[in-house]
C-alpha cells in the first residue's frame, strides 16, 4: 500500500470517526438503559394490575365476539376500533372511540383523547381494567419513564422526529466507513506488532493507540453489524411510507371509494382472527382493526399476524377480511426492504437470546464506547503535537513534548 | 474455526519482523457473527449456551491482553506466568 493510499484511508477514518464519534456516544449511553428497559419497569415502577385469575392449564380462550359484545354494551353509541390480544399475557385489549372522526380530530388537539381501551381476560371474558378517562388527573411521570423516554428519544433521533432519525440513519453510515477505514489502517499499524500488544513503557500516545486497536478489533464484527441494522431501522419511517403509497394502495385500491360498513352489520371478530391464523400458517395473529380505520379499508378487517419465532417475530403479514361477509380477501407478505428492515430488528436490539445476550450486548457497547474515547484521546493528542511544531517553529519551546511516534509522521 | 492461531509468544517489544495481522482478528469476527446468528436461527438449549459462549471469546481475549499489559510493568522486565 503507497503511503497516498494509506493516507487517504488515513483522513476518511479521521474524518468520518470525528463527525460521528458525538452521536456514537449518545447512541452507545443511551442504548444501556433502552436495553434493559424491561428489567428497569420490572424493578422500579411494576405495575399494579391485579393479578390473574388462576385457572386450570389449557383453559380455553373466550370468544373475541364476547368481549366486542360486552365493550359495546358499556360505552353504547361508541365504536369499536381494535382488538388486540395481549402477546405474553392472557389479556385482549379492546379499543373503542366515539368515531373514527373523533380520532382524527384528535391530532389537532393534543389533550384531547377521545380514544379509550378496555382490558379484557381472555379465558374468562372479564373485565380487568379500563383506561383512566381522559379528563382523569395526569399521574406524574415517574422517574423511570422520565430517563426511559428520554434514552429513546435521544437514540432514535434526538428528538427531531424523521429528519432526527434520517440524520442518525447518516452517522451510522459514517461509523460503518470509519469501521471499515479503521480496519484497514488496523492492518497498517499492526505489521509488526503481535495481536493485543499493548505497549506501555513507551509513549502514552502508544498506549491509547494499542488500546484503540485491541478494543477495535475485538468488537469490530459486532459493531459493524449493530452500527449497520441500526441504520436500517433508522429508515422504517421512509420504508414503511413507501410500502403505504406502493402495494398498500394498490391493494386496498378496489375498495376505497365504498361507504363504510356500519358497526352493526359486521361479521364476526373471532372468525375473522381464526381466517387470519389459517391464511398466515405458522403466525400469530396481533391484532385487528375495524373497517374506517385510517390506512385501512372501509369494508375490511385489516388482521396483522406475524411470525413465531425470534427470526420472523417481527415479519408481519397483514391479512385482509371482509367485514360484511367474513370471507378472506388476501394475505400480503411484506416487500423484500421491509422484511430486511424487520430481521435487521433483533440484530440492533440484541433482544433474543436471555438475558445473557442483553449482558454481552452491554459489555459489547462498553467496549465500543472506549474505542470511541480513545479514538478521541488520539486526534487530541495528535493535535497537540501538531500545535507544539507550530509553537516551536515561532520559536517557542514546548516543555513536555513526548516523541513524536515515526508511524504518526507518514500519516500526518 | 482451525484458523486461530496460538496465543502470540509474549514480547516485550515489538519484532521488527512482520506477523500475521488478521487471524486474530478474523476469528473474533468470525465467532461474533456465529454467535449473533446462533442464538437468532436456532432459539434455544445449545443454540442460545453456544452463541452465548463465542460472544463471549472476543471480551474475555481482550480481558487476557489487558491483563498480560497491565501485569508486564512498564518498565523492560518481562515477569510473565
Amino acid at each position: 500500500m503507497t503511503t497516498t493510499t494509506l493516507r487517504r484511508w488515513f483522513v476518511v477514518h479521521k474524518w468520518t470517526s470525528l463527525i460521528c464519534t458525538l452521536f456514537l456516544l449518545v447512541v452507545c449511553v443511551t442504548g444501556l438503559p433502552m436495553l434493559f428497559s424491561e428489567q428497569i419497569w420490572d424493578a422500579f415502577v411494576g405495575d399494579d394490575d391485579p393479578p390473574y385469575e388462576v385457572l386450570p392449564p389449557g383453559t380455553p380462550n373466550a370468544s373475541l365476539d364476547v368481549m366486542v359484545a360486552k365493550a359495546r354494551v358499556m360505552f353504547p353509541g361508541q365504536i369499536v376500533t381494535q382488538v388486540n390480544p395481549d402477546d405474553d399475557e392472557p389479556a385482549v385489549l379492546v379499543s373503542m372511540a366515539p368515531s373514527w372522526q373523533a380520532l382524527k380530530d384528535d391530532e389537532k388537539y393534543p389533550d384531547r383523547h377521545s380514544g379509550h381501551w378496555i382490558k379484557f381476560d381472555a379465558r374468562t371474558a372479564k373485565v380487568l381494567k379500563q383506561s383512566p378517562p381522559s379528563d382523569a388527573p395526569k399521574k406524574p411521570r415517574t422517574w423511570t419513564g422520565i430517563i426511559l423516554g428520554t434514552a429513546t428519544r435521544l437514540h432514535m433521533n434526538l428528538f427531531a422526529g424523521l429528519p432526527g432519525a434520517l440524520f442518525m440513519g447518516v452517522m451510522g453510515v459514517l461509523f460503518v466507513a470509519s469501521l471499515v477505514s479503521g480496519t484497514v489502517l488496523y492492518g497498517r499499524y499492526m505489521k509488526r506488532l503481535p495481536f493485543g500488544t499493548v505497549r506501555r513503557d513507551r509513549a502514552a500516545r502508544l498506549t491509547w493507540l494499542d488500546l484503540h486497536n485491541l478494543l477495535g478489533a475485538a468488537t469490530l464484527a459486532w459493531a459493524l453489524v449493530v452500527g449497520f441494522t441500526g441504520f436500517v431501522n433508522e429508515l422504517q419511517t421512509p420504508l414503511f411510507g413507501l410500502w403505504r403509497i406502493t402495494d398498500v394502495r394498490q391493494i386496498l385500491k378496489p375498495y376505497a371509494g365504498l361507504p363504510e360498513v356500519s358497526q352493526a352489520h359486521l361479521s364476526s371478530v373471532q372468525a375473522a382472527f381464526d381466517t387470519a391464523a389459517k391464511a398466515a400458517p405458522g403466525n400469530k395473529v396481533t391484532g385487528l382493526s375495524f373497517p374506517g380505520a385510517p390506512f385501512g379499508s372501509p369494508v375490511h378487517y385489516v388482521l396483522w399476524t406475524h411470525g413465531a419465532t425470534p427470526l420472523r417475530g417481527r415479519l408481519f403479514t397483514p391479512v385482509l377480511v371482509d367485514a360484511r361477509t367474513g370471507a378472506l380477501t388476501g394475505a400480503y407478505p411484506m416487500p423484500w426492504y421491509l422484511r430486511f428492515l424487520e430481521i435487521s430488528r433483533p440484530l440492533h436490539f440484541g433482544d433474543y437470546g436471555g438475558l445473557p445476550l442483553k449482558v454481552l450486548w452491554a459489555l459489547l457497547d462498553l467496549v465500543v464506547i472506549a474505542v470511541l474515547v480513545s479514538g478521541v484521546v488520539l486526534w487530541a493528542a495528535k493535535r497537540r503535537i501538531a500545535t507544539d511544531m507550530r509553537l516551536r517553529a515561532l520559536g517557542f519551546d514546548p516543555d513536555d513534548v513526548e516523541t513524536v511516534p515515526t508511524l504518526g509522521e507518514a500519516m500526518r | 474455526m482451525n484458523a486461530a492461531p496460538p496465543m502470540p509468544p509474549p514480547s516485550s517489544s515489538p519484532s521488527r519482523t512482520p506477523v500475521a495481522v488478521w487471524p486474530w482478528p478474523i476469528a473474533l469476527s468470525l465467532l461474533t457473527v456465529f454467535g449473533l446468528l446462533s442464538a437468532l436461527l436456532g432459539q434455544h438449549g445449545i443454540w442460545l449456551a453456544l452463541s452465548w459462549t463465542s460472544l463471549s471469546i472476543p471480551l474475555v481475549v481482550m480481558f487476557a491482553c489487558l491483563v498480560r499489559a497491565r501485569r508486564r510493568t512498564p518498565l523492560s522486565n518481562g515477569g510473565q506466568s
